[in-house]
């Protein structure tokens, strides 16, 4: 065999890929394909890269919606403007979201807190599927989305992208610039983004909601306007076995309620004000700074990498002024701010990997991560809590031929979670004026429950690659992840003002912890792909909200819902196929589905997204490509209690990317259409499912991308 | 090769009907399903008297699938719009805005026709627009409601449709 010079991306585990690049010298050609296919042949999960073209054809202005296309993702929206990604059935703080190799701290806490992510900016995604808290720790459950940077374009060169988004459901204009600069050792990239747009048209006149008939004039849901301003800068530096690279990030967005899903409906705040663009109360803002930093040494057969990151998510609620409690005043400031909540998060990650056998590889990690909550505002949501995670990792790979890899870990990781309590002496004085005894006082006047906990989690995986050949790829994995309950799950008691439930904490919880089994199957020969991955999980203790049948007395408040552990069961599968009719058309059609079980008390869990099919016919050539698709969604009526069934929808969409020679560069004109026939149609995850209000209608957007780049010495 | 192709597109395609056929129907055992609630009085934008020693006039319909368990019915102030805000309370120092918050079980039955006069408006009451609030439970812990605006008045008030 020729003796070749390969390149092997390190690391296949982490995001941190173009970076971690490291050239040796190896017996036998291993691998020579891109980015893409040596992730997909690394992992030994399910792993599904996309990169420019894919986020070009279904860009969004909003990377969960774009990310929604992928087979096993699915986006829980909350109304047009925030979105947060959910993966085979998991959401929340079930799953991480990292960039630059740190996980992002903010969307996971509430069901209404999108993720806080520049959609122009991303340039590599990797979907993880499948337990991966033996990488990242506490929370990585279900699966992981990798945001990671590209690497710099090889000549030195100064280049950039101008990029302009038009949208017809909410009237949306949006854009972005950025400017790049290579130079020898130095790359670096600076990117201002903003979106705005107006109130999103639903093909509904009406929504009923608790058995009120809410009036949508002229077709447009009242106060759903917002927008987003992101900057960011991003700077690498490669010298010698020496690479870093720093980046800065700041996400603002800023989005209205619809008036009718917060609290009780009442016709007379949903009158039309003949403003479609404003965002009056009640709204929700938020900001996301992040600072970044990934250093990565090479010795020989050695790597050693560092991530650092802080970040700050700052958000806020603002509703007029109200309470139940006839003692409370509204603050003397900003009295219609209800909710603040600042998050700041202190990341550290350090690696070493070994590559001294051309068939063994060998790393070892210690991670850390501080986490600090502050809350204020004339409402209580969510208890301010600190919390410190570390734990340490060690992973191994073994190559005994170029056919087969089998790798695995082990990971232990030691969390303290702590929280303050907090009393309402409103609440409390409402409750002796309703001459209430002093137990049931003491029951609800405490918003939150003093909690000091230690944690202790061992987390693992062991998998196989079996790369028989170029056509045919098969891999197995079996993953034990766990995450540290949250907050909210320990400590809460009241009514959430969004879901308007009595939630309670539980102060005992354990880590939830499960186990999972997947496999995937790949075939690829001249014109046909096939992918198949089906999956199964168990967790011994999966915590959700259980409806307990008892009161709450509070106002506005049914029963109580506890935060409990129960027996749970995950399964499902994702199947892709491809065909090439010709060289120049392809379809594909590809299916999903999961299925949740609640073994302890034989009821589906709440949030099973619903199975779904998408059938897509693509005619491409080197300037122009055209698809069509047709998306099947199936009725969820799997749903757990106290949630009601969705019923399915087919979607038609169509997309088209034209190259146009334009001043020395390629101008890209991508023009899409969603929902074509202007169905009627739910969200079965959505935020405002419970308050009946269908998914957006037709949709036309233009993106138009303007390339441009020039040599410099 | 080219039947290689075809069992996995015939693969695919039976994964996929056995997908869609799965969620067509529920086989669950347990009851998911919520009771339902039709509360006839009293009506939305409904005026009720402040001092009624008659208490409210209260016509309830209950029913679910399997089992009730209770109900509760819950009413505080809506002042301000769709607010309470504590603003208005300066000319009315001599009133009370009235709150109730009262449950009731109604175990072993699947339908209950609910018909009382037990929640009584004292005549300090702050007249105004009140939110009325009707939940219910099954024996599983489903849960429906409904909320109704009302309003409390010191005059007329709503004539109760018949005598009891």
């Amino acid at each position: 065999m020729i003796r070749l010079l390969t390149v092997v991306f390190a690391l296949p585990v982490t995001a941190q890929t173009p970076d971690t690049t490291k050239v040796i010298l190896l017996d036998e050609v291993v691998v020579s394909g891109s980015y893409k296919k040596t992730s997909e042949l690394n992992a030994t999960q399910p792993v599904r890269v996309v990169e420019k073209s894919f986020l070009r054809d279904y860009f969004a202005g909003n990377l969960t919606q774009t990310l929604e296309h992928i087979p096993g993702v699915h986006s829980m929206d909350i109304g047009s403007g925030f979105s947060k990604p959910m993966i085979r059935g998991m959401g929340f703080n079930r799953i991480s979201v990292t960039e630059n190799g740190i996980k992002q701290e903010g969307q996971q806490w509430g069901a209404d807190h999108g993720l806080e992510i520049d959609a122009f900016g991303v340039e590599r995604v990797s979907v993880r599927k499948g337990p991966a808290s033996l990488l990242y720790g506490s929370d990585a459950m279900g699966g992981v989305v990798e945001i990671s940077p590209v690497p710099p374009p090889s000549e030195n060169q100064f280049f950039g992208e101008a990029a302009l988004l038009g949208k017809s459901v909410n009237e949306t204009l949006g854009g972005s610039v950025m400017l790049g600069l290579k130079k020898n050792a130095w790359h670096t990239k600076l990117r201002f983004s903003e979106q705005h747009f107006g109130d999103y048209r639903i093909p509904a006149d009406t929504v009923v909601y608790l058995t009120q008939r809410l009036p949508v004039e002229g077709q447009k849901l009242k106060n759903t306007a917002g927008f987003e301003r992101d900057v960011s800068w991003y700077t690498a530096y490669r010298k010698g076995g020496y690479y870093a690279n720093f980046a800065v990030s700041d996400a603002y967005q800023k989005v209205g309620f619809f008036a009718g899903a917060h609290g009780i409906p009442d016709a007379s705040l949903l009158k039309d004000d003949g403003d479609s663009r404003n965002i009056e109360l009640p709204y929700s803002s938020v900001n996301h700074l992040k600072i970044t930093t990934h250093q990565h040494y090479a010795w020989d057969g050695l790597s050693g990498y560092w991530d650092l990151g802080f970040q700050n998510n700052h958000r806020e609620e603002w509703s007029r002024f109200h309470t139940h409690y006839g003692t409370q005043l509204p603050p003397a400031t900003d009295a219609d701010k209800e909710l603040e909540f600042s998050l700041n998060t202190f990341s550290s990650s350090v690696k070493m990997k070994t590559f001294y056998s051309g068939h063994w590889e060998h790393t070892t990690g210690w991670d850390l991560q501080y986490q600090q909550n502050c809350i204020a505002g004339y409402s209580f949501l969510l208890p301010e809590y600190n919390r410190l995670t570390t734990g340490v990792l060690w992973l191994s790979a073994y190559r005994p031929n170029k056919k087969i890899t089998v790798s695995g870990g082990v990971r232990y990781d030691y969390g303290r979670l702590n929280i303050p309590a907090f009393r309402d002496a409103y609440l409390a004085n409402y409750l002796q004026e309703q001459s209430y005894d002093n137990d049931m006082i003491d029951f609800y006047q405490w918003r939150s429950y003093p909690v000091d906990r230690k944690f202790g989690d061992f987390s693992g995986s062991l998998g196989l690659v079996w790369n028989p050949d170029d056509i045919h790829l098969v891999k197995v994995n079996i993953g034990r992840s766990f995450r540290l309950p949250g907050a909210n799950e320990l400590a809460s008691n009241g009514v959430h003002h969004g879901t308007f439930r009595h939630e309670q904490g539980d102060a005992s919880l354990n880590s939830e912890q499960g186990w999972q089994l997947d496999a995937s199957y790949t075939y690829e020969h001249r014109n046909v792909s096939l992918t198949i991955t089906p999956f199964g999980s168990w967790f011994g203790n999966y915590i959700y909200l259980k409806p307990t049948g008892e009161w709450s007395v509070l106002p506005h408040a049914g029963q109580i819902y506890r935060y409990t552990e129960a027996e749970a069961v995950f399964a499902g599968v994702e199947a892709e196929v491809g065909i090439d009719f010709l060289p120049c058309l392809n379809y594909r059609v590809s299916g999903e589905y999961v299925y949740t079980y609640n073994v302890d008390e034989n009821i589906p869990l709440p949030f099973s997204p619903p199975a779904s099919l998408r059938n897509i016919l693509t005619w491409k050539s080197n300037y122009a490509q055209v698809h069509i698709e047709m998306q099947r969604i199936a009725s969820q009526n799997r749903a757990s209690r106290n949630e009601d069934p969705t019923p399915g929808a087919n979607l038609w969409n169509m997309g088209a990317t034209v190259n146009v020679p334009l001043c020395g560069t390629r101008v890209e004109f991508t023009l899409s259409a969603q929902n074509l026939w202007n169905v009627k149609y739910y969200n079965h995850l959505s935020f405002y499912r419970k308050v009946e209000i269908p998914e957006p209608g037709r949709n036309f957007q233009i993106l138009i991308n303007v390339p441009f780049k020039s040599k410099v010495k | 090769m080219k039947t290689v192709f075809k069992f996995y597109l015939v693969c695919l395609t039976s994964i996929c009907f056995v997908t869609f056929s799965s969620c067509d129907k529920d086989d669950d055992s347990n009851d998911t399903t919520k009771p339902v609630i039709d509360l006839l009085e009293p009506e939305e934008d409904a005026t009720l008297k402040i001092g009624d020693e008659g208490g409210i006039h209260f016509d309830l319909e209950l029913s679910d699938d399997v089992m009730l368990k209770s109900y509760k019915v819950d009413i505080h102030s809506n002042f301000d719009g769709h607010v309470h805000a504590p603003s208005l309370k300066a000319t009315t120092e001599a009133t009370v805005d009235f709150t109730f918050n009262k449950s009731w079980d109604i175990p072993g039955q699947k339908n209950a026709d609910i018909h009382h006069h037990e929640i009584k408006i004292p005549a300090n009451a702050t007249p105004g627009d009140y939110h009325l609030m009707v939940y219910c439970t099954d024996a599983a812990g489903n849960e429906a409601y409904l909320a109704r605006n009302i309003i409390l008045s010191t005059e007329g008030g709503e004539e109760h449709e018949h005598d009891h």
